[in-house]
């Protein structure tokens, strides 16, 4: 795939989060944070909690409210207690429509990368 | 019967026999530095995976291991009893700490049982021993005859007591509380495990308070008014509790908080939220300095901090207490009202 068109950037007001369908049912959050906007997988990837319910988003950082993951929207530094990062789509503006490179649909994965399988991490 | 633990920072080994207390138990006051969060089956914070031995899960239907994978042996930690020798994996730092200090096993008897509202009750606890905790902490409390533990929060403070105080409300079908109702409980035995939650105020710590808190959530806030009382505290910081109850009528400990109120000269401020019924005048008929809102209390909370976000100092802490859906309104609130970062920011969620 390449680059989709996910909405107009008047659509997503600064500080706050919205899920998108775009093209081929993929689902992405556009994030509008002090200064950008990115695109990434719905859900927090601690505990798969539907960040466009859970995620707030003040200044440059969105937290999850759940457990309060935190990530610098503008760096991708995590904060504070938060343990994994964010995967993000590549995103710009064209003619005041935000798109994303989306080569296939980002997930993360609970479900297979299971590091309690990886015996390398419990004998570091 | 050793217990080995593999954790991301080494492997412990655990040699008490005690295979009545639950792994977490075990591995606490061994004093290692295990995940957890609430301690009795709702979070799923302390999944574990068993590699060999035999280990029973009591309840495994708790909420917490909804997204267990039974299939490859996870478990919660603390629902779970080891029936043998066994391996286990912690996807966690792990660390040893000084066990003198660790959470453990308390005996005590129910005194004083009071009723505070129609459907709120609080107790003291005599301790056989001391016990040392932060303003803040819970523990999980276990009665006779009454399967599983439930998690209550401290309601007083001192350094080491041999008396605590626990505030419960009632539910429907809720087991433990329904034996407090049933006027069966004063002077019965019951034990403790703890003390738990990091959702504390550390000692010497200083920063304004905020606090947000509903119904019985209002237990560890007042260990760490109480506390941060004692500590002089308002002298150079400023509080604010919002305190939501459904009626006038359900309010309580309103006397010692108008009294903290009085204590701190003014420097704290508590607002009670009526969720069901009209405020009827701007403060409580039989305690003035407590102030009366009208709605639920995170929104209370949200149109209150909006005037007085702009003093609040750099070092500001927030405290939220009480069922997921406030605690999630109130964390918003502090978020983006408060425009308090998220590591200012501790919650004691229930269910």
């Amino acid at each position: 795939m390449s680059w989709i068109k996910l909405c107009k950037t008047t659509e997503v007001p600064e500080n706050s989060l919205k899920k998108i369908w775009a093209a081929g049912g993929i689902p992405i959050l556009v994030a509008h944070y002090k200064g950008g906007f990115r695109a990434l997988p719905p859900v927090c990837p601690h505990m798969e909690e539907p960040l466009d319910e859970s995620g707030i988003i003040a200044g440059c950082v969105m937290t999850c409210t759940k457990h309060l993951w935190a990530w610098d929207l503008a760096t991708l530094e995590l904060q504070g207690e938060t343990e994994k990062p964010l995967k993000t789509y590549e995103t710009k503006v064209e003619d005041g429509e935000l798109m994303a490179f989306v080569e296939k649909e980002l997930l993360y994965d609970f479900e297979d990368e299971d590091d309690m399988d990886d015996d390398a991490f419990f004998n570091s | 019967m050793a217990i080995t633990l593999q954790t991301k920072t080494g492997e412990f080994k655990l040699d008490s026999d005690d295979a009545s207390e639950t792994l977490l138990f075990r591995g606490l006051s061994a004093g290692l530095s295990l995940p957890y969060e609430c301690a009795t089956g709702t979070c799923g914070t302390c999944r574990a995976r068993v590699m060999s031995g035999d280990v029973e899960m009591a309840w495994p239907e708790a909420p917490g291991a909804s997204r267990l994978k039974r299939d490859k042996g996870d478990i919660l930690l603390c629902q779970s009893h080891a029936k043998g020798e066994c391996v286990l994996r912690v996807p966690s730092d792990v660390h040893s700490g000084d066990r003198a200090a660790a959470p453990h096993r308390i005996n005590g008897r129910l005194e004083g049982l009071k009723k505070l509202t129609s459907d709120v009750v609080d107790f003291e606890v005599a301790l056989e021993q001391p016990v040392a905790f932060a303003a803040g902490q819970f523990m999980v409390v276990t009665a006779p005859g009454l399967t599983g533990g439930r998690a209550y929060s401290m309601v007083n403070y001192a350094p080491e007591t041999d008396r605590i105080r626990f505030v419960v409300k009632r539910k429907p079908g809720g087991g433990f509380s329904n034996w407090l109702f049933a006027d069966q409980a004063e002077g019965a035995g019951i034990s403790l495990f703890g003390p738990l939650g990091t959702a504390t105020l550390r000692p010497g710590e200083d920063g304004d308070l905020v606090c947000i808190t509903g119904g019985s959530g209002i237990a560890g806030i007042m260990s760490i008014l109480d506390h941060a009382t004692k500590a002089g505290h308002f002298s150079s910081n400023k509080g604010w509790l919002y305190f939501g109850v459904r009626t006038l009528a359900d309010g309580f400990y309103l006397k010692e908080l108008a009294g903290l109120v009085e204590k701190s000269g003014g420097a704290l401020q508590v607002i009670l939220a009526l969720s069901d019924e009209a405020a009827p005048a701007a403060s409580h008929p039989d305690y003035p300095s407590i102030q009366l809102h009208e709605g639920f209390v995170h929104e209370v909370a949200a149109r209150g901090v909006k005037d007085f976000c702009g003093d609040l100092n750099e070092r500001t802490i927030g405290f939220v207490a009480g069922p997921p859906p406030m605690v999630d309104g109130a964390i918003r609130v502090l978020l983006s009202e408060a425009k308090l970062p998220p590591s200012r920011i501790r919650y004691d969620k229930f269910s």
